[in-house]
């Protein structure tokens, strides 16, 4: 139960949805955009968070967009993982992000969970991340200050940097990066169901790896000092690997009821090794 | 199986060569209507708009002094009717151990422990209410090993522990130490032993506490009415219990306390505790003529009530060089947690069976249950006995490898049977115990046992792992159970017992051994599925795999009974001897008679018969039986010797798995049990309890389990940081039943409620430990946990 009581609006259009939010914070009200709604449920019935106001931005037609145009493929901020999973298109259009997605929580929790939601929640794993890490995506965001397109790396900084009264509409993703050779693994303390100790994302392009990573640390992160150290070909697999882990700050790996800090670092070695040997750099 | 096995006249040739035409068959579930279509209803399905809601204020802290609490910002919040406190009740309470207050007074011992309840108008009110009671603690040092907590005595949690009111049968505190309960047994002289023995293996085991996940979290209503009556509808295993846990903590005379159980969505054991009703009751009492309802939310429920006891343990067993088991000595420290419930006869349960269905006739064990700052533990599936079964199951694998014997051909030749005795030195019959020998035989030709032997594909290992399950009720000596069966006009029948349904499906059982015993249809049976203590006769607790023995003896007298009257008012009108009247049918006649027409209608006889001229002859027919356990005995304080359970179950149990090297991961690909259940009297059923059982073992042995904080909070009380087995998490389930009767009970049958879970963990364990060469002897059994052996063994990757 949600022991608190506030104001629902349901937007049809970006600027409608802006317009409310301008609304509501001149009247002084702590206003969230609402998509799939799983973590605003989860953590309002334990009080970790409150508000007066949220604004439904699903029925906005750009954020339920699934289509290519020029080469990019645009997804709408607004499709659930379910719609990603299960988009006939998507096994072809960005493999990687639907078999990322597919992991995230569970079928039930999918068909609510939206793309946008989980890059923008609060929990620490925002698997949803990843691929668009590795890929390069361009984030197109709507604000009280107009439409902006900004590169994932600039706006994804640990979390999603977004001004207040700003969200996310659409990601777009190039040809050449979704559709590159891909791997995907997730490991959990057991079972098929369940946050990661280590989740990984990579595509190989170019003869390098990209790889983005959750569960190591409390983000998501791609790190191009690792990547540099894990494309050093002249050096055995073993160093490779090594000397990318010793990249993270040793305090930063996790260290909780999902694993232990030693576990999930030899977890993540292994990640890498298959990794590396799955996109032919072994 | 004859599965539609319709009524004939002569029902033995019809059924042909069985003698049953209900029992034995798997009938519809008198539950399935309501279920499958959303009408049943559950406590927290009832509610109107004059009921007040209560929340519950737990304590942050494993262990801390309360200095302060402030609660008048929160009582003048909007729609709020009450605030209470631990001042406002001074009383004790707890089963079997008075060693807590309802609501925590100076002191708090857990995390999770009740400090504060807020009575308002909606439960959103309650709840924002709780965030403004200012309560000021200063933390005390914690403890958390409860083998630690034996040895150190500080904190010493409870000081004092003499005043304490208890049970003395049921519970043994030791004052001046954190000892709840000590359980002894001596059986002949292991220290004289240990020299005859050619080879001695230690273990040590250990597991965290854990959750029993029943999908319906705890719920209470609870009313005062002006005459002081009290009205309670609780998702309870136990309700029976509660009119007298009243009296105990508020001094609320048992007569006037009415419990009314409707379905309850699971308990395994988690619903057996009354631990929230005393809450609940503390709320209605501040806000008398108002309904109070007090649900439990799932974080509540794993970190504020009762869960699955952890343990670390020590075991030392000997034998001689062909096999032949001479010695043990086991010492349990379980982890209670903060305050005894029923973590103390959980000890003992464990303690009075710590052999496993072994002959061993030199035992010595130690059953502690300690005091520790963790969430306080209850009966959990399997009652002590899957924790028994780990421990002793270990020293036998390693015993076996140590004599380079067949692990299933030691267990084979060590199995206990009639003549022999228990650890408490009770003495066996094939009654009371079955068949040991029998289940190990078919478990191996369901298995391809060939031993220890793995198989290596690469880095896959496939390897599988064996263990031996028995499993007695640790039920009070005057365990009982009482039936009505009354006869309607319309020639059906219904039939009242207290047996919670809790998914279980024991009222579906009752109903068939009433259709037995009537010859009729399952159809025309009905079974009254809620409880009502005032209006149903007692049925002690719907636990420990009891109901069937207990109230099926009971239902089975009181079918008898009211056929015995249907049969004399007969007479009178078939002009035969009572003993001549057939009933069957759902029509009284007689054996000789050749007339159809002189069939009677036992609905016509259900208020004596009226004769055309308007006369009548007999009178209403209502049958009552009751049973209760006979010849069970207290176990002596100091050598443990006692009889503690009419029966035993056995089953052999093992798994086969996947191990991939690399990962340590590995998959279980299949699991067996074979038990000896007396009588199967419904085969869906009884698969479905043993498969259940199997499941929630596995998940419970693979991923389960608290994983608390430095000072002792449990830091994953959500399903979304516990893992459990989830749909296709699971193995092929392969089940087999042997049927060595307990003359006893009805049919023969023993309980099986929990023997699926018992066998589980340490079959796993021991196909771990051949798979990984390790020995693999905690729980949860993660990826992890094989990962941190290999590397603590000296040669990890």
């Amino acid at each position: 139960m949600i022991p608190i009581d506030f104001q629902y609006v349901a937007a049809q259009s970006v600027a409608e949805a802006i317009r409310q939010y301008h609304q509501f914070s001149t009247s002084d009200m702590s206003t969230r955009y609402y998509s799939g709604g799983t973590e605003i449920i989860t953590l309002a019935r334990l009080h970790q968070l409150t508000m007066d106001a949220v604004i439904d931005i699903k029925p906005i037609p750009a954020a339920q967009v699934c289509s290519i145009v020029e080469e990019k493929l645009f997804l709408g901020a607004a499709l659930t993982l379910s719609q990603i999973t299960s988009h006939p298109m998507m096994s072809r259009a960005f493999p990687l992000l639907q078999v990322a997605v597919n992991e995230i929580a569970d079928r039930t929790a999918r068909n609510k969970i939206t793309l946008g939601g989980n890059l923008c929640g609060d929990i620490i794993y925002r698997e949803a991340v990843l691929p668009l890490l590795v890929c390069d995506s361009m984030v197109r965001i709507a604000g009280p200050n107009g439409a902006k397109e900004e590169s994932i790396h600039r706006i994804f900084r640990r979390t999603m940097q977004l001004k207040p009264g700003e969200f996310i509409v659409q990601i777009a993703t190039d040809k050449i990066y979704r559709c590159a050779p891909f791997f995907h693994v997730k490991r959990r303390k057991m079972g098929k169901v369940g946050y990661p100790i280590v989740s990984a994302a990579a595509i190989r392009l170019q003869d390098n790896i990209h790889i983005a990573l959750s569960g190591v640390c409390s983000f998501p992160f791609r790190s191009r000092t690792m990547e540099d150290w894990l494309n050093q070909k002249h050096l055995p697999v073993h160093q490779r690997i090594e000397e990318a882990i010793q990249i993270i700050p040793p305090e930063l790996i996790l260290n909780d009821y999902e694993a232990s800090r030693e576990y999930r670092r030899f977890v993540l070695r292994t990640v890498l090794e298959e990794t590396l040997h799955q996109l032919g750099s072994a | 199986m004859t599965e539609n096995c319709s009524f004939a006249t002569d029902h033995m040739e019809a059924c042909g060569h069985r003698a049953t035409h209900v029992i034995g068959h798997s009938v519809g579930r008198k539950d399935t209507q309501d279920k499958v279509t959303g009408h049943a209803k559950y406590t927290d399905d009832f509610s109107d708009n004059t009921m007040l809601h209560a929340a519950l204020l737990t304590s942050p802290h494993a262990h801390a002094r309360i200095l302060s609490q402030d609660t008048a910002r929160a009582f003048a919040a909007e729609g709020v009717r009450a605030v209470i406190t631990g001042k406002d009740y001074p009383n004790k309470t707890g089963s079997p151990l008075a060693d807590r207050h309802v609501l925590a007074i100076d002191r708090v011992r857990y995390a999770g422990e009740p400090v504060a309840i807020v009575v308002a108008d909606s439960l959103a009110q309650a709840e924002a209410a709780t965030k403004l009671i200012d309560i000021q603690y200063q933390p005390l040092p914690t403890i958390q090993s409860p083998k630690l907590s034996y040895y150190s005595n500080t904190p010493l949690l409870h000081p004092n522990l003499n005043p304490y009111v208890g049970d003395s049968a049921e519970v043994n505190p030791i004052p001046g130490t954190n000892i709840a309960t000590h359980v002894p047994i001596r059986k002949g002289n292991p220290q004289a032993m240990w020299a005859v023995c050619d080879e001695i293996v230690e273990c040590e085991v250990s597991f965290p506490q854990a959750h029993h996940a029943a999908m319906e979290t705890h719920v209470v209503i609870a009313e005062v009415a002006p005459n002081g009556d009290i009205d309670i509808t609780t998702s309870s295993q136990s309700p029976y219990s509660i009119p007298s846990l009243m009296q105990a903590t508020f001094g609320i005379h048992p007569a006037k306390v009415r419990v009314h159980t409707p379905y309850v969505g699971g308990g395994f054991g988690g619903k057996s505790s009354p631990y929230i009703e005393p809450l609940a009751v503390a709320a209605a009492l501040k806000v008398s003529g108002r309904k109070v309802k007090l649900r439990c939310t799932r974080e509540q429920v794993m970190t504020c009530l009762p869960g699955h006891i952890g343990l670390e343990a020590k075991v030392r067993l000997g034998a001689t060089r062909d096999g032949q088991f001479v010695a043990a000595h086991i010492t349990y420290w379980f982890d209670g947690g903060a305050y005894a419930d029923r973590g103390v006869i959980v000890t003992r349960a464990a303690t009075q069976d710590c052999t496993g269905p072994y002959r061993i006739h030199h035992v010595h064990c130690d059953g502690f249950c300690m005091y520790t700052n963790h969430p306080p533990t209850t009966a959990y599936r399997g009652f002590g006995h899957p924790e028994q079964t780990l421990v002793i199951e270990r020293a036998i694998e390693k015993l076996a490898d140590k004599l380079s014997i067949n692990p299933l051909e030691l267990r084979r030749l060590n199995a206990i049977g009639p003549g022999d005795t228990t650890p408490t030195q009770a003495r066996l019959t094939r009654s009371s115990i079955g068949d040991v020998q029998g289940c190990l035989v078919r478990l191996k030709q369901m298995l391809d046992w060939n031993g220890t032997a793995t198989v290596k594909e690469g880095k896959t290992v496939i390897a599988k792992g064996i263990a031996c399950v028995w499993k007695t009720s640790s039920t009070p000596q005057d365990a009982s159970s009482g039936a009505i069966v009354r006869v309607n006009d319309d020639s059906t029948i219904t039939v009242l017992s207290g047996v919670v349904e809790i998914g279980q499906g024991t009222k579906t059982v009752l109903a068939q051994m009433v259709a037995e015993l009537f010859r009729i249809d399952i159809r025309h049976v009905n079974v009254v599925l809620e409880v009502d203590t005032k209006t149903h006769p007692e049925h002690w607790k719907t636990v420990a795999s009891r109901s069937t023995l207990l109230a099926g003896n009971a239902v089975v007298r009181a079918a008898q009974d009211a056929i015995r009257q249907l049969k004399k008012t007969a007479s009178f009108v078939l002009q035969c001897e009572a003993d001549d009247i057939h009933i069957a049918g759902g029509y009284a006649y007689c054996a000789d008679a050749h007339d159809t027409r002189a069939k009677i209608p036992i609905g016509a006889l259900a208020k004596g018969f009226t004769f055309q001229d308007g006369h009548t002859v007999g009178e209403m027919a209502i049958g009552h039986g009751s049973y209760t356990i006979e010849h069970v005995t207290k176990l002596d304080p100091t050598t443990g010797k006692g009889v503690p359970g009419p029966e035993w179950t056995v089953a052999a149990q093992g798994v086969e798995i996947e191990y991939q090297k690399d990962t340590y991961s590995y998959r279980v690909r299949r699991a067996v049990s074979v038990v000896d259940c007396g009588k199967v009297l419904h085969p869906d059923l009884a698969l479905g309890q043993i498969k259940g059982g199997m499941n929630m073992g596995l998940s419970l042995a693979s991923r389960e389990g608290y994983v608390y904080d430095d000072s002792g909070a449990v830091t994953n009380p959500q399903f979304r940081v516990y893992p459990i087995h989830r749909y296709g998490d699971h193995p092929t389930y392969d089940v087999a039943f042997l049927e060595t009767p307990d003359l006893e009970a009805p049919w023969g049958l023993r309980g099986i409620g929990e023997h699926g879970l018992i066998g589980m963990p340490a079959a796993l364990a021991n196909a771990l430990s051949n798979a990984t060469g390790m020995e693999v002897n905690q729980m949860p059994m993660t990826p992890e946990l094989l990962w941190r052996l290999q590397t603590n063994k000296g040669d990890g990757p």
